[in-house]
């Protein structure tokens, strides 16, 4: 009896490195996160919506039917990254998914942008070039650093009322995705 | 032949607690990464810069593209207020207030994230074009049989989410520590 005690102990340990080892090399092991879904969709340097929601039809990334969406997809490695343009005075925000699917950053209207949005995205040695003047920007541009060189910056636009939505979409598509010359 | 019912005992009970606790903690969740609120449940860190291992591990299995910390937070139902789990056959009260946030939505949807409101109409309700009370307060209809005041159509047989997104909100920000304050689901009748 004390012997099958011991074992069944024994079980519960193993059982939870089990599932230590299960949630910890999950991430690495998903293929089809968020970063994965965003790379299949974006060109890189290159504004893309993303196809409204379809009634019925699967919504792997479970996008908000009542949003409009744009993507821009950056590799840092050919200098840093920015997404500029001019949006409607509707909700709109940003964030910013590094290659493992994590949000780096994000941010709202709300918070004093106004309409226009100027977002620089560097990476880490790029952000110190930055801290020692030897990259040239202009001047109110939103600076986020990245841990990563394969960055997807995603843009959400509310429009009030459905009549709204295609204006709002070329205008979501009018946004500048590019590179940085440095 | 003791030793080998052990060795098949204690393997079956870590198999069991390993991956049963593992599924546990990417469905459900509650006890682990995910908050709940009434029937609605959140991954509070999902969006933000350092998630925990657990929170990390549901965004890799759930692949959704999941809003930053700062645009707002999205809570998911699968059950009524009662625990009983939702279904299209019945017809549900949504019924009560929201947290502060600039707006929200609210889309029923099956568990892959396909809508499942009449194909003509919107897919969900916004926070902008409802019906209020005058105290505010809301009582949203979903349900596939016609409903009084703020009523959406939906369709097909079987389970269904509803999935509340809050845009810029106040939850979870540490404003306030009261501040999280959702509606109920009742289920009327079936």
């Amino acid at each position: 009896m004390v012997r099958t005690t011991l074992y069944l102990i024994a079980g519960i340990l193993l059982g939870l490195l089990i599932h230590l080892v299960v949630i910890l090399t999950l991430p690495g092991l998903a293929s089809n996160n968020v970063a994965t879904r965003l790379a299949a969709i974006g060109q890189l340097n290159k504004t893309v919506l993303l196809a409204d929601v379809t009634p019925g039809a699967p919504n792997p990334l479970r996008l908000d039917p009542n949003v409009v969406y744009a993507m821009c997809r950056l590799d840092l490695s050919s200098g840093p990254g920015e997404l500029a343009g001019t949006l409607p005075l509707a909700f709109w925000s940003v964030s910013v998914y590094d290659k493992s699917g994590t949000v780096l950053y994000s941010t709202t209207n709300r918070d004093g942008i106004g309409q226009t949005l100027d977002l620089g995205i560097f990476d880490q040695g790029q952000t110190r070039l930055l801290a020692e003047q030897k990259i040239d920007v202009a001047d109110g541009l939103l600076i986020v650093e990245s841990n990563s060189d394969q960055v997807y910056v995603v843009v959400r636009l509310a429009p009030e009322q459905p009549v709204m939505r295609d204006r709002y979409k070329a205008q979501l598509a009018r946004l500048g995705c590019h590179n940085i010359k440095i | 032949m003791r030793f080998l019912l052990n060795l098949m005992l204690m393997l079956v009970v870590a198999l069991a607690i390993g991956f049963g606790l593992s599924w546990y903690a990417l469905t459900d969740g509650r006890l682990l990464g995910a908050t709940q609120v009434g029937p609605w449940t959140a991954w509070p860190r999902a969006g933000s810069p350092d998630p925990d291992p657990y929170t990390r591990a549901y965004l890799a299995r759930n692949g959704a593209l999941q809003l930053g910390r700062s645009e707002g937070v999205q809570f998911i139902a699968t059950s009524d207020s009662d625990g009983q789990p939702l279904n299209r056959a019945c017809r549900y009260r949504i019924d009560g207030n929201t947290s502060t946030a600039t707006f929200w939505t609210l889309v029923p949807t099956t568990a892959d994230g396909a809508t499942i409101a009449r194909a003509d109409g919107p897919a969900g309700f916004e926070s902008n074009r409802i019906a209020r009370a005058n105290d505010g307060s809301m009582q949203l209809y979903v349900s596939k049989t016609l409903a009084p005041l703020n009523w959406l159509e939906i369709t097909g047989d079987g389970p269904f989410w509803l999935v509340l997104t809050l845009y810029d909100t106040t939850v979870f920000s540490g404003v306030s520590t009261t501040d999280t304050t959702l509606p109920s689901i009742i289920r009327e009748a079936c």
